[in-house]
């Protein structure tokens, strides 16, 4: 049995509506593009397009990048995928397999630590 | 997202004074990172007419290839430029904007057809015309971190409650589908992309040929380092096959296809000279070339640049017999066009690329790469 005792709140700015929740996936260097699990949420410094086939299996994507129109905006928002940017230090906040909610309308981004 | 602008721009101040760098690790190869010298003062270097000098910003790489602006010029020329934007300004900034990137398709284009018949001399010629097209570009990929935001933020003051004018289809999105009628194509001839990883390239004819023409249409996607590996490599595609599409099911993809296909929203063309209107068809271009500034540089190193680096590796093998195609990626562009060519430096410069494995980790340049990027067009 599991249940949640603590939440960590990250504010950003709201690049793509929705809301998105899943396990975070994080995005350190280009060799880890190719093992994203399916329903994740992507944590990444920058959206490129070239990654875009990868978008049908993410859930949410928290990006640090800062600029409200930069590539994960158009990208997320063609695709309909929830998106925070300017998540700043993102990567080194939020470990691989944490549960991660995105909401896409604010830029809140909220990490649930589960025991 | 219009209540967000003046968010991103009290973010944009509150890290003003920051000397970490802008980002890190971008590019590492030599003759990539002297492009960025001819690319810097992006603001000036595209000429914005009665835009004083001073409010351009300094953008320079180290040797690591991280990229330092200075934020607070950044921070200066974005607070000014909104004041310089009328329907004149406007219009030109997206005429020399559109010109300097179809100019560089052109110059790419041109580069491969006329390589195989130019000698060292006329290629090294070619080359600086085409690194020069390139700088211009990335000196708009510079400033695409903070001037479509400014100029959205504009909009928002003039009193604008269209939606934003989004592409209509994006690069992106184009991409994803290609990618996926690819996937279904290789699968219809029952090469799934595991199959496909284990026997590439002894594969059937016509697999081969679909991979192949995939690559050379896409070539140009992938990551901003020239040496990373992107869609030009089909070793690159197979393995992105098999990362995108397992465990999805088509209509998971249809699904997110059918989102791309967004309703048009009218971008009023520059023929209508209120400055709403302009502000809407130039903040329109910059968000399309968002999607596609990677892909210009990429594509001209590539298409363009590669058939003339190897016309010159082939005339410095006369002189110097083990020289190879990838010592000029070692070279800056002053020294390629001026066809100085130093063993020593090279190999100096090399050693220090090869030793910087955190770079190399970050882009996953295996050791071969290089001589398989040159040998790939």
């Amino acid at each position: 049995m599991s249940a949640e005792n603590s939440t960590a709140v990250y504010s950003g700015l709201g690049a793509a509506p929705g809301r998105a929740s899943g396990k975070a996936y994080v995005i350190r260097n280009s060799e880890d593009v190719m093992a994203i699990p399916a329903g994740s949420i992507l944590v990444l410094r920058i959206l490129h397009p070239h990654l875009a086939p990868l978008l049908p299996r993410v859930a949410g994507l928290v990006v640090e990048e800062g600029a409200i129109l930069q590539h994960a905006t158009t990208l997320a928002r063609e695709c309909g995928i929830p998106a925070a940017v300017g998540i700043q230090d993102a990567r080194n906040l939020i470990e691989d397999g944490e549960l991660v909610d995105v909401d896409g309308y604010t830029g809140k981004v909220t990490k649930r630590h589960v025991d | 997202m219009r209540d967000e602008v003046k968010q991103v721009s009290n973010k944009a101040q509150a890290a003003a004074t920051s000397a970490q760098p802008y980002r890190r690790h971008i590019v590492g190869l030599p003759l990539q990172r002297s492009l960025f010298v001819q690319a810097a003062r992006a603001a000036t270097r595209i000429g914005l007419p009665g835009l004083s000098s001073e409010l351009d910003f300094p953008a320079r790489l180290d040797e690591n290839g991280d990229l330092f602006l200075d934020r607070s010029q950044v921070a200066a020329l974005s607070k000014a430029l909104p004041s310089w934007f009328t329907p004149e300004t406007l219009e030109l900034m997206h005429a020399r904007h559109a010109a300097a990137c179809d100019a560089l398709v052109d110059a790419s284009e041109n580069g491969a057809r006329a390589a195989v018949s130019l000698n060292g001399a006329s290629a090294r010629k070619s080359s600086e015309d085409l690194a020069n097209r390139m700088a211009l570009v990335l000196a708009y990929g510079i400033l695409s971190k903070f001037v479509p935001d400014v100029l959205l933020r504009a909009l928002v003051d003039a009193g604008d409650v269209e939606p934003l004018p989004f592409p209509e289809t994006s690069a992106g999105a184009d991409l994803m589908q290609n990618t996926f009628a690819l996937y279904q194509a290789c699968c219809v001839l029952e090469y799934t992309p595991q199959r496909l990883q284990r026997e590439w390239p002894r594969v059937s004819p016509e697999v081969f040929r679909l991979v192949g023409e995939f690559c050379k249409r896409q070539t140009g996607f992938g990551s901003l380092a020239w040496d990373s590996p992107g869609y030009e490599d089909p070793n690159y595609v197979i393995r992105l096959l098999h990362s995108a599409f397992d465990e999805v099911n088509a209509e998971q993809v249809r699904r997110r296809l059918s989102f791309a296909k967004r309703p048009v929203v009218a971008r009023p063309t520059i023929d209508a000279p209120t400055k709403i209107a302009a502000l809407r068809c130039v903040l329109g271009f910059w968000l399309d070339f968002l999607e596609r500034e990677t892909w210009y540089v990429r594509r001209a190193f590539y298409v363009g640049m590669i058939p003339l680096l190897k016309q010159m590796a082939t005339e410095y093998r006369r002189q110097i017999p083990t020289f190879q195609s990838a010592d000029l990626l070692f070279l800056d562009v002053r020294e390629l066009i001026g066809g100085i060519v130093d063993p020593a430096v090279i190999e100096t410069r090399r050693r220090r690329y090869m030793g910087n494995t955190e770079y190399l980790s970050l882009h996953g340049v295996e050791p071969s790469r290089l001589a398989t990027v040159l040998g790939s067009s």
